[in-house]
């Protein structure tokens, strides 16, 4: 009898303790559920109504979310006039086409360059004495870790027409007076593409590279020195060793490191905003700029949100098609 | 570029002491040092150009050509710029310090309670509701910036460095870097801590967090560095002056003065390198929190 005492207490006791476990799992999950529906769900199912509404914030509009009343339901409105190309089409459409060639042309640029130059810079660095090693990373690294706002001042005054150091180095090199105004001059186009953007995405990459460095040191030093021994002894030329190992062992990274590439080019503000604000003539007006002046200082932010949308469908397009591409070539 | 495996395996070089091949190899080292020496120098120019226009006086910044180096190095520029009634740095210091530091703590506390719960316990939908946090990542913030502002207007937390704190409470990151540490703690811990009678926050407190230092420490300066660091977001919800965040300021700054970029360049000093020295010095916990990210 005592011991059908003690197993029913051992199950309440078991009982109890699931109990306490339960209510644990509960009282961490239920308010992140709770702030998550607020924070993130509502947010985004918000952005892609908004995008179906002709909304400012300065209006009143029904008391379900503003929308409606005032801020009148629109349909695809927006999207249909995305694709007006007609020359009647009005302001902001045809700033939209602006900013969606600049923030391509600048994704474009931005990620073979990228990897063109931390790749091998990872692997340079990597074969350089243990010693100096960290004394290289943190030079490229340090600008990482820099506010990109103190940053693009720099580069602002770095590419100032009279006072700049840019085009104090020319005058040093060929003795002659420049003036360039290269963030500044709507003329200057370098092979179809105006220089100011150049010069952002130079900036850009000058602050970004220390991250892609970091990851592709760290890949290659996962890469077994005997594997390259290996095929070194075999007869394998320090290319081909680079070639037929490194670089395939290296493939995951790569598509891993472009894609998140990408998607970062794809939104950045900072940059943009500080050193141009989107000139000369919005030859460097991003879609974010596009849509930040659109929403906070034209106050359309149903537009806004329709351009916000087409950001992420670029965003989610572009990745899921970077990822089948590299993919398909690592697998073979 | 294929200089990885330029160095030459040490069995290979007992085999064939060929002087011509050990002499090559040198020569590609001393090449390899020097493309990275002035590599390093482009990379650092910048930096340097920043910090000593910072010294020059208002007559030579205008200077055409430009000096590079100050040639009457002067501190009149910090002088300005700390009596500057209108730029009370402090302030703004201390706007950013707040909410970077909130935010930091919020992620950690989060990012470890929940990817403990995650890692260690099975209860329905735990899958969809880590698949939802992770999936939040990959929404660009273009996107949940409209709503996110009119939620906190809709809160009245705009010009509340609350309203940059409270949005961000869970970071998705945090809870997926969490979870994947936390799952290599071993349950038998766990289970005779239960067993001892410990509560499940004793557990989470005592047992798990003590074991979570390093991963920590990483998580929290790179979102201390994120938060200090964001300027769109700030931008947004802080439209008051007294609350902005140092970036906001130093771009304010530098329209204010766009004609004496001597004064800008000595803000920017200030605004930018102290943190800068700190990120650097604990260079190695973000680079490592960074490669969680690039890795597998």
């Amino acid at each position: 009898m005592s011991q059908a005492i003690e197993i029913r207490r051992r199950r309440r006791w078991f009982g109890g303790r699931e109990g306490a476990q339960k209510r644990f799992v509960a009282g961490v999950t239920l308010p992140a559920i709770a702030f998550m529906l607020v924070f993130s769900l509502l947010p985004i199912v918000w952005a892609f109504a908004l995008a179906f509404f002709d909304f400012s914030p300065r209006r009143a509009g029904t008391p379900f979310l503003g929308l409606g009343g005032n801020n009148p339901f629109v349909g695809l409105e927006h999207f249909r006039q995305m694709l007006d190309t007609s020359t009647g089409q009005s302001v902001q459409v045809s700033q939209f086409h602006t900013a969606l060639k600049v923030t391509l042309a600048f994704a474009f640029l931005v990620v073979p360059l990228n990897l063109a130059i931390t790749l091998p810079l990872a692997a340079m660095i990597e074969s350089v004495h243990e010693r100096v090693k960290p004394v290289f990373r943190t030079v490229f690294f340090l600008p990482v870790l820099a506010s990109s706002v103190g940053v693009a001042i720099i580069w602002v005054f770095v590419l100032h027409p009279q006072n700049g150091l840019l085009n104090g180095i020319i005058r040093a090199f060929t003795g002659k007076t420049t003036q360039i105004g290269w963030i500044t001059d709507a003329r200057l186009v370098f092979l179809g593409i105006p220089v100011a953007l150049i010069a952002v995405i130079v900036a850009y990459l000058w602050q970004d590279i220390g991250y892609n460095l970091v990851i592709f040191i760290a890949a290659l030093q996962a890469i077994p020195q005997s594997v390259k021994d290996a095929a070194r002894v075999d007869g394998a030329s320090a290319w081909q060793t680079f070639r037929h190992i490194t670089l395939p062992l290296l493939m995951p990274t790569i598509l891993l490191t472009s894609i998140l590439t990408m998607i970062s080019a794809f939104q950045v503000f900072d940059l943009f905003q500080v050193m141009t604000d989107g000139g000369p003539q919005d030859q460097t007006r991003a879609l974010s700029l596009d849509i930040y002046q659109e929403a906070f200082r034209f106050q359309k932010m149903g537009w806004a949100a329709a351009v916000s949308v087409v950001l992420f469908a670029l965003v989610f397009v572009i990745s899921l098609a970077q990822t089948r591409l590299l993919r398909s070539r690592w697998e073979y | 570029m294929a200089t990885t495996s330029e160095r030459v395996p040490v069995s290979e070089r007992r085999d064939e002491p060929r002087r011509s091949g050990v002499g090559r190899y040198r020569a590609s080292r001393g090449l390899l040092y020097v493309v990275l020496i002035v590599l390093g120098i482009v990379a650092a120019l910048p930096f340097v150009w920043m910090f000593l226009s910072s010294f020059k006086s208002a007559a030579e910044i205008r200077q055409v050509p430009p000096t590079f180096w100050p040639q009457e190095g002067t501190l009149d520029n910090y002088r300005t710029i700390l009596n500057d009634p209108e730029l009370p740095l402090w302030l703004f210091y201390k706007n950013s310090a707040f909410i970077a530091i909130m935010n930091t703590i919020a992620t950690l506390f989060t990012g470890s309670i929940l990817g403990y719960v995650f890692a260690k316990f099975e209860f329905r939908g735990r899958q969809a509701l880590f698949w939802f946090i992770l999936g939040t990542m990959m929404i660009p913030s273009q996107v949940t910036m409209l709503p996110g502002y009119l939620i906190l207007m809709q809160l009245r937390l705009l010009n509340n460095p609350w309203g940059l704190i409270i949005p961000s409470f869970i970071s998705a990151f945090a809870v997926f870097v969490m979870r994947q540490f936390i799952v290599s703690i071993p349950n038998d811990e766990i289970y005779s801590a239960r067993v001892d009678g410990a509560s499940e926050w004793r557990i989470y407190r005592s047992i798990v967090l003590p074991q979570l230092g390093a991963p920590l420490a990483t998580l929290g300066m790179l979102t201390f560095m994120f938060n200090w660091n964001a300027y769109l977001w700030p931008l947004i919800v802080l439209t008051q002056p007294n609350k902005r965040t140092l970036p906001i300021i130093l771009y304010w700054y530098s329209t204010q003065h766009s004609s004496q970029v001597n004064l800008v360049m000595a803000a920017s000093v200030l605004i930018v390198i102290p943190v800068l020295i700190v990120f650097a010095l604990s260079q190695k916990w973000i680079v490592r929190g960074l490669t969680l990210t690039g890795g597998k």
